[in-house]
């Protein structure tokens, strides 16, 4: 049954909120396990940090922030939730690690939680609903109306592919070396509201653009879209969708204060859009980001030529310095520098370890340590 | 009717016989091991069926097959030819105890308290529960008693791990089944020991029997698994990880650690289930961690199966003991459904927790194997007073995996039917 889109409600500006989508893995083999509906059930948690909630397989679980003003305040957040659900997962002879994909389990072996929404996905959807045991990071940005969540689901468009190399974490799927830096996005591209928004004026455009969805029986809800960057009308924000899960809360709080730093650059310069040829480019920009990370070669479709990511990210993280000063956020942008600086992405680092180790059952464990671990403030950092 | 068809047979033989030397005279009887593999495809066959028909374990089927065709019921297979399977039966129960033994991560009873406190409390609760049931109702002596609660108190590792595996199960009941299975049975190894050192106590009056055998059963049984442990690591860091010949090498060594404590008179469950706890702990870096047995070792378990059907002394039942049994059955339940249920074990939902009661029901194979171990010390004795334990594990080969198998398909672990995925075991 359709629903109709709820009122945009408005938020503080530029509020910050982060969702992580976890794996949850065998402490004795470190594959994708079922237990996320235990886990919840027999978990004392009081919410002081955010929520943590289940997804649509067993084998995952979502923890999200409070809303903050400043990424700080997220990260605090992402610390105290990380360490309630690492206790809790140990309690039950469990694991909980970042990454897009794990990198051997097979999906065929998922079990669909329990719940009518997710019942109603699988039945939709099919195998598809079990191969999107993917983890992505999703980060809601505050706006101030409807209107100007619909600009900057077009104006962020153009960043994507940054957001997606930056986040880069899942090279493996099926126990084989994908030549991705992340795979990830190749099992979200499978739904059929995946990838761009497409020209859009104002909130109102999209209201009718979606009644159209609606009537022509392509959407039923909001949920439907799985658009790289949407509104997100209840929270008031938009919401960017493209990242993976980062090995670490520490890059999951950088990549929040890129997004963050991002949006107020964009709301005070308000750039002029050329949202159509941007459109003509997205898909390839994006498999670029995805399949080669830092070392992608963007179309530009403006100045009519390609561009280095590398580049591109360096340029937009100085131009950025201004904003994130303001927001108090420089030291997490000067994080996501360093990482591009020294060429050290999540996807690197699992290859780094898988040649070391040359079995992917260390390389999860590894994983899952360096998730658990406190303090880090190293993204590049090795466990111990 | 059999006269019939055998006689002219017979002739006909000896008319050829009389032109081709070679011939052999007409055999009298069908070779045992002949009739044994003929019973095992019976098994297999009737296993099959029972899991396709009504879903049943195929275990249960295994069980059946060896019950009606042993001694037992239709004598098809001798207690001679019953003896000679007894290394192959030794060999798939060691290789179950190894791996229960390897699914054993004490660190995790460190991180959970509640989970701690449930395995010590069913382990007591069993025990207690069971001893004074054998002593105040049934009227076993104190020494005898004991030995049924030693041998009854623990649930069925191969059992649980076959059912687990056959339902290709997952979550939270199943890793607390498989870990309460795993404590009870270690429970029970220890137990046990101490046990037979009071029988000898009792009836040799031999104190230094009565102290050196408990103490050469466990000690002899660490040294070996230790032994072992340490080789197969040692080699298996030679190999690649999870390659065929670090399969080859745990399977060769655990077989070595079996064929060592046959020799060396220390059970072999408890050699191979210390060795696999041993090298779940001293793996640190996971050599053999993430290393499956072959599937190959769950066509072992056929055999396991059908030899402990075989084994099983329904010549000896009576309504009486037939009662005792169910009543030692029914207070075994309640113990232990009752601790896991109170002691929490770290699962949020009541039902779940009683779930795991239900799932940890299993006795079998090594409970049978230890009651004709410790019966084979004092034969003139210890059959009949062992008759209640061997008569409520027969009971349980057959209720046991339905109901472990009830528990994980009620906690919704289990995978969904789909006979057209199954394996032989």
């Amino acid at each position: 049954m359709s629903q109709p889109i709820a009122d945009f409600k408005q938020s503080q500006p530029l509020n910050l909120g982060v969702e992580l989508e976890l794996q949850l893995v065998s402490g004795r083999d470190f594959d994708l396990t079922r237990g996320a509906t235990d886990l919840l059930a027999s978990m004392d948690y009081d919410g002081r940090f955010g929520e943590i909630k289940l997804e649509i397989t067993e084998s995952m679980i979502e923890i999200s922030t409070l809303p903050q003003t400043l990424v700080d305040g997220i990260a605090a957040d992402l610390v105290g939730l990380r360490q309630a659900l690492v206790n809790q997962c140990a309690r039950n002879h469990i694991a909980v690690c970042g990454g897009g994909t794990h990198p051997f389990h097979r999906w065929a072996e998922r079990r669909i939680c329990p719940g009518d929404r997710f019942d109603e996905i699988y039945h939709r959807y099919g195998y598809l609903a079990k191969q999107f045991t993917v983890f992505g990071q999703h980060i809601h940005v505050g706006c101030s109306s409807g209107d100007d969540a619909i600009w900057l689901t077009q104006a962020l468009g153009p960043y994507v592919p940054v957001f997606i190399a930056l986040s880069a974490s899942s090279p493996f799927v099926d126990g084989e070396d994908t030549f991705f830096q992340s795979a990830r996005l190749n099992a979200v591209s499978a739904f059929p509201l995946s990838g761009q928004c497409p020209e859009l004026r104002d909130w109102e455009d999209f209201m009718e653009h979606f009644s159209f969805l609606q009537a022509c029986g392509i959407a039923r809800s909001i949920k439907d879209l799985y658009w790289d960057i949407r509104p997100k009308p209840e929270f008031g924000t938009v919401e960017i969708r493209v990242c993976d899960t980062p090995l670490t809360v520490e890059r999951a709080a950088a990549l929040a204060a890129l997004a963050q730093a991002l949006v107020r650059h964009l709301l005070r310069t308000r750039p002029v859009l050329d949202t159509p040829r941007h459109l003509h480019v997205a898909r390839y920009n994006k498999f670029q980001a995805c399949r080669y990370g830092y070392e992608a070669q963007l179309s530009d479709p403006i100045g009519r030529r390609q561009v280095p990511l590398r580049q591109v990210a360096s340029e937009l993280l100085a131009a950025l310095a201004e904003d994130a000063r303001a927001l108090g956020c420089s030291g997490w942008l000067e994080l996501l520098d360093a990482s591009l600086a020294s060429d050290l992405s999540d996807a690197k680092w699992l290859r780094r370890r898988q040649a070391i180790r040359r079995n992917l059952n260390d390389v999860v464990r590894e994983t899952a340590m360096r998730f658990g671990k406190s303090g880090s403030m190293n993204l590049a950092e090795d466990p111990g | 009717m059999i006269d019939d068809i055998v006689s002219p047979a017979r002739a006909a033989w000896e008319d050829l016989q009389e032109r081709l030397f070679f011939l052999p005279p007409f055999p009298d009887a069908v070779d045992s091991l002949a009739l044994f593999s003929l019973l095992l495809v019976i098994g297999l066959l009737v296993g099959e069926w029972l899991r396709a028909r009504w879903g049943w374990p195929k275990v249960i089927g295994y069980v059946l097959a060896g019950t009606v065709f042993g001694p037992s019921v239709l004598g098809w297979i001798s207690i001679e030819a019953l003896a000679q399977t007894r290394p192959i039966a030794d060999a798939a129960l060691g290789l179950l105890m190894l791996e229960i033994g390897r699914q054993l991560d004490l660190r995790w009873l460190g991180q959970n308290r509640e989970l701690l406190r449930a395995a010590l409390a069913e382990i007591s609760l069993s025990f207690t529960a069971i001893f004074l049931f054998a002593w105040g109702v049934v009227g076993l002596i104190p020494a005898w008693a004991a030995a049924a609660a030693a041998v009854t108190m623990a649930s069925a590792p191969a059992v649980v791990l076959l059912i687990v595996e056959e339902s290709s199960a997952q979550g939270q009941v199943t890793e607390r089944i498989v870990i309460h299975t795993a404590l009870s049975a270690a429970a029970s190894f220890v137990v046990f020991a101490v046990v037979v050192g009071v029988v000898h106590a009792e009836y040799s009056n031999d104190w230094l029997n009565a102290v050196l055998h408990p103490f050469w059963v466990v000690v002899g049984a660490l040294i070996i698994a230790w032994a072992m442990a340490l080789l197969a690591l040692l080699v298996a860091s030679r190999l690649p990880k999870r390659s065929l010949a670090q399969v080859f090498i745990l399977v060769a060594t655990a077989l070595l650690a079996v064929g060592t404590a046959r020799m060396l008179a220390v059970p072999v469950f408890l050699t191979l289930f210390v060795m696999g706890a041993i090298l779940s702990f001293s793996d640190q870096e996971r050599t053999l961690s993430y290393t499956n047995l072959p599937e190959g070792h769950w066509l072992l378990a056929i055999i396991l199966f059908v030899v402990v059907g075989a084994s099983l002394p329904w010549q000896d039942f009576t309504w009486l003991i037939g009662l005792q049994a169910v009543g030692l059955l029914l207070v075994r339940a309640v113990a232990k459904v009752a601790a896991v249920a109170w002691a929490g074990d770290g699962l949020g939902v009541a039902g779940r927790r009683v779930l795991v009661g239900i799932g940890i029901q299993p006795l079998s194979a090594t409970a049978v194997f230890m009651a004709y171990e410790i019966a084979g010390l004092y034969p003139e004795i210890g059959r009949s007073s062992l008759s209640l334990p061997l008569f409520a594990a027969a009971i349980m080969e057959l209720a046991g995996p339905a109901l472990c198998r009830f528990a994980l398909v009620r906690a919704g672990e289990s995978a969904p039917a789909d006979n057209s995925r199954e394996g032989v075991a």
